[in-house]
């Protein structure tokens, strides 16, 4: 997987997307989740720890919408839990859901475990997109770190000022406000700052760009897209057949 | 210098730029010329329109920034107001003061390509590029890093190499070492006088002359937008000298300080004003001024405690989570009443001392014990009654729109609630620390040099036995610095101690009693400032240097003469000299 080219993977990750919506049985979303994890256990060959380091992550959120549905979804009541009901149709629809966002996360996860970011936005400039805007995720993930730094020392500077309302909840509100603020006036000042400067660099001079690191488009990565397009049309085929 | 009859690089012509959000020119009718391989330093007080001046020569302004320009700009014989910025990007190089705002990419070998990539240089160019910079640098070994991944100084050398990717003709360095402890700066110095040497063009905005102003071919000083001065370093120190030390507020070297004054004296004759401890040296044997013994007493040498002990620790040890050791052992008292520099390089452990004192950090082995109570029992919000820490950054701590509401945060923060009471407290406070005029600004559009004072006016509230300053010249000019200073005096008068935390040397030799030295982890020094500076073996150890105050001393003391008396400052000095002063 991680050999295969960027573009290429991006596709594949919006055909699992699409295909999801396709399946009306949570037994196929469950099929697609079990080749997922095979997918980034043996031909992505993510370490489990990290696997299972995300999972908490794409589950939690899964179930979370699949206890929405079971019961928020019309259908006949199965079960009563205080003031809430669980009905049939959101036992149905409830795994179905959880799929859906489980697959697509974790397939999400695959692609960026596998993928170079620059790989990536190269790729793309590639398929024609222009490098500017191609370059925008890349420019943005450059300032994760220093906002994460920005908020640590705001943090810490608020803790030593101090509570200054009673109120548990509105004051952990403003505060919240606060560093929102503190963060946003930063960000805006350095994405300025930095939008000038790398135009002084030369972005945006020309149309095209060199690139001193390359990918190349390998057409044997196009397995991937065929092999999950069939497997799509299988299981909507066993579908339809029961 | 020679003179050389070719067309300058950079010329410069009646120059007035006016930003679009201002009414008034930032610059006022600039005049200069840069010659070829020349090294150029640019200096004036905050807020004179250094950096606004940087950005006319690669056109940053005016086709990035807007704005209205009158007069001209030509660089490498072509007309910046005609020509685009993607024709002079190749022609200047200019470093950020913060350069990780100008890197575009994750990783050092991507950004130094970065500016080739863009105009579209050969990839073997570039690589070839690449690799001779990474050298350069002496960043080979991390050129796989992630940007952010890099000490301070490696970040500057890193702006300097994306710079220097595209071959330009001329390089603009705005504050290179602003922020950088003295060993990185050292290294960051080292690296452009050798660009120089291979015949570079450079301007070099500056605070920190020392080095540089011999090497300079040319001096500009700034003065609110008009070019007080554009020459040789020796003509403008002669001329504008005695005006940029007392008027201006622009850091010199101490050794210019003192040829300044001996200037002033009429003691130079025609003799050009000296820059260099040699050159220094040399003026006052000629003066007739050392002999013997110069005036002053004896002073003590060691610091006698006294006061009560606020803080103390005991072999105390810390360890980042990722395995890091801080602080290896780390023992000191903190009294009352005292006046603390704690200096070392970045690593040191100061700021984790730091933290560990304020309660932002607990320990995990030794003693510390903050104001009668273990360390490990203390809240942090309790703890900010005893010991307030102003930040690096004032803005971290800023939490309201408005000056006054500052204040008021903290008087809530300490339970005073009633209207009139904390009208009376904010009124006081805000004219104690000349922020009257400012009470309805919001914080983050005031000053820099009114941040800080911010700062230290919300911290000050709720009365802490001590106050820590994390780095007081972070982003200040002399000015500035002064007045900080001047205020903290004042609060110590008052009986607050204070705590200052530095790896500027001149700041400790004026203002500190006492300097705690660290090194990796550990104290190697807990005693006078004057005393320190003559242990040279402790000043390698922790990378620390002393100041050219300091090394002057040292050379006079080696001719044999006595140097009584402490020296703070070079007027101190000035002072011990057998000088006739003139009136006024």
């Amino acid at each position: 997987m991680h050999r295969a080219y960027p573009l290429t993977k991006l596709v594949w990750v919006v055909i699992v997307a699409l295909a999801l919506f396709f399946f009306k049985e949570p037994l196929s979303g469950f099929v697609m989740l079990v080749v997922m994890f095979i997918m980034a256990l043996v031909f992505s060959r993510v370490p489990l720890r990290d696997v299972y380091g995300s999972a908490r992550f794409i589950f939690s959120l899964g179930i979370l919408l699949m206890f929405f549905h079971f019961f928020a979804d019309p259908g006949e009541p199965v079960l009563r839990v205080g003031p809430f009901t669980v009905t049939d149709g959101g036992l149905y629809e409830g795994p179905r859901y959880f799929f859906r966002l489980s697959v697509i996360v974790l397939a999400s996860f695959v692609l960026i475990w596998t993928t170079d970011i620059r790989d990536l936005m190269v790729s793309l400039t590639k398929a024609g997109m222009p490098y500017r805007f191609a370059f925008a995720i890349f420019l943005s993930l450059r300032f994760l770190p220093m906002m994460q730094r920005e908020v640590e020392a705001v943090q810490a500077a608020h803790a030593i000022r101090g509570r200054a309302t009673r109120s548990g909840l509105v004051h952990r509100f403003k505060l919240w406000q606060r560093y929102m603020f503190t963060v946003l006036i930063n960000g805006l000042r350095k994405a300025e700052a930095s939008a000038t400067a790398i135009e002084a660099r030369g972005f945006g001079a020309y149309p095209d760009r060199t690139y001193v690191k390359t990918v190349e488009f390998k057409p044997a990565g196009l397995i991937l897209i065929v092999v999950f397009v069939a497997l799509t049309a299988g299981l909507i085929y066993v579908e339809r057949a029961f | 210098m020679t003179q050389s009859n070719e067309a300058p690089l950079v010329e410069v012509q009646n120059l007035t730029y006016t930003h679009w959000n201002q009414t008034e020119p930032t610059l006022h009718d600039v005049s200069l010329q840069i010659r070829r391989g020349t090294l150029n330093v640019l200096v004036g007080p905050g807020g004179s329109g250094k950096s606004t001046l940087c950005d006319v020569f690669n056109g940053v302004i005016p086709h990035l920034h807007g704005g209205k320009m009158e007069g001209e700009v030509w660089v490498d014989g072509v007309n910046t107001l005609e020509a685009k910025v993607k024709d002079l990007a190749p022609k200047v190089g200019r470093v950020f003061q913060d350069p990780e705002i100008m890197f575009a990419t994750l990783y050092v070998d991507d950004e130094i390509a970065f500016g080739p990539e863009n105009l579209r240089f050969e990839v073997e160019t570039i690589r070839a590029t690449v690799e001779e910079l990474l050298t350069t640098t002496d960043l080979a070994a991390h050129r796989h890093n992630l940007v952010w991944n890099l000490s301070g100084g490696q970040v500057q050398k890193l702006g300097l190499a994306t710079a220097l990717a595209t071959h330009p003709q001329m390089i603009v360095l705005d504050e290179p070492t602003a922020n950088l402890d003295p060993a990185a700066t050292r290294s960051v110095h080292e690296l452009v006088l050798s660009l120089r040497d291979e015949g570079m063009t450079t301007l070099l905005v500056t605070r920190e002359l020392d080095e540089f102003l011999a090497e300079a071919d040319q001096l500009m000083v700034l003065d609110e937008g008009r070019m007080l001065a554009a020459a040789p370093p020796q003509d403008v120190l002669r001329e504008h000298g005695k005006y940029m030390v007392d008027t201006l507020g622009v850091w010199l070297p101490e050794t210019s300080e003192i040829g300044i004054a001996l200037h002033s004296a009429g003691l130079l004759g025609d003799r050009p004003v000296p820059i260099t401890i040699e050159e220094t040296l040399n003026a006052l044997l000629q003066a007739n001024l050392l002999s013997g013994r110069l005036a002053g007493e004896k002073v003590a040498q060691h610091v006698v405690p006294k006061g009560d002990v606020l803080i103390s620790a005991q072999d105390l040890r810390f360890t980042y989570p990722g395995g890091i050791e801080a602080l290896k052992g780390v023992s000191l008292d903190i009294r009352a009443g005292e006046w603390l520099a704690i200096v070392g390089r970045n690593g040191a452990g100061k700021s984790t001392l730091a933290r560990l004192m304020v309660g932002l950090l607990k320990p995990q082995d030794g003693e510390l014990t903050l104001f009668d109570k273990p360390a490990k029992r203390w809240k942090v919000q309790q703890l900010a009654n005893n010991i307030a820490l102003v930040f690096q950054n004032p803005e971290h701590q800023f939490l309201t729109d408005t000056v006054a509401d500052e204040i008021g945060y903290s008087l809530t923060a300490q339970g005073i609630v009633e209207p009139a009471e904390r009208e009376r407290h904010i009124r006081e406070t805000l004219d104690r620390l000349g922020l009257a005029d400012a009470a309805e600004t919001h914080p983050f559009a005031l000053s820099a040099g009114l941040k800080r004072r911010l700062g230290v006016a919300t911290m000050l509230v709720g009365e802490p036995q001590i106050l820590l300053v994390d780095e007081p010249t972070y982003g200040q000019d002399k000015e500035m610095t002064h007045t900080l200073m001047a205020l903290l005096k004042d609060i110590r008068s008052k009986g607050i101690t204070i705590v200052m935390i530095t790896h500027d040397m001149r700041l400790v030799q004026e203002y500190a009693e006492r300097v705690l030295v660290m090194s990796d982890g550990r104290v190697l020094y807990d005693d006078t400032a004057s005393a320190l500076f003559e242990r040279n073996d402790i000043l390698e150890q922790a990378n620390l240097r002393r100041t050219i105050l300091h090394e002057l001393l040292e050379s006079i003391k080696q001719q044999g003469v006595e140097v009584p008396g402490v020296v703070r400052r070079a007027a101190d000095l000035v002072d011990l000299l057998p000088v006739e002063k003139a009136s006024g």
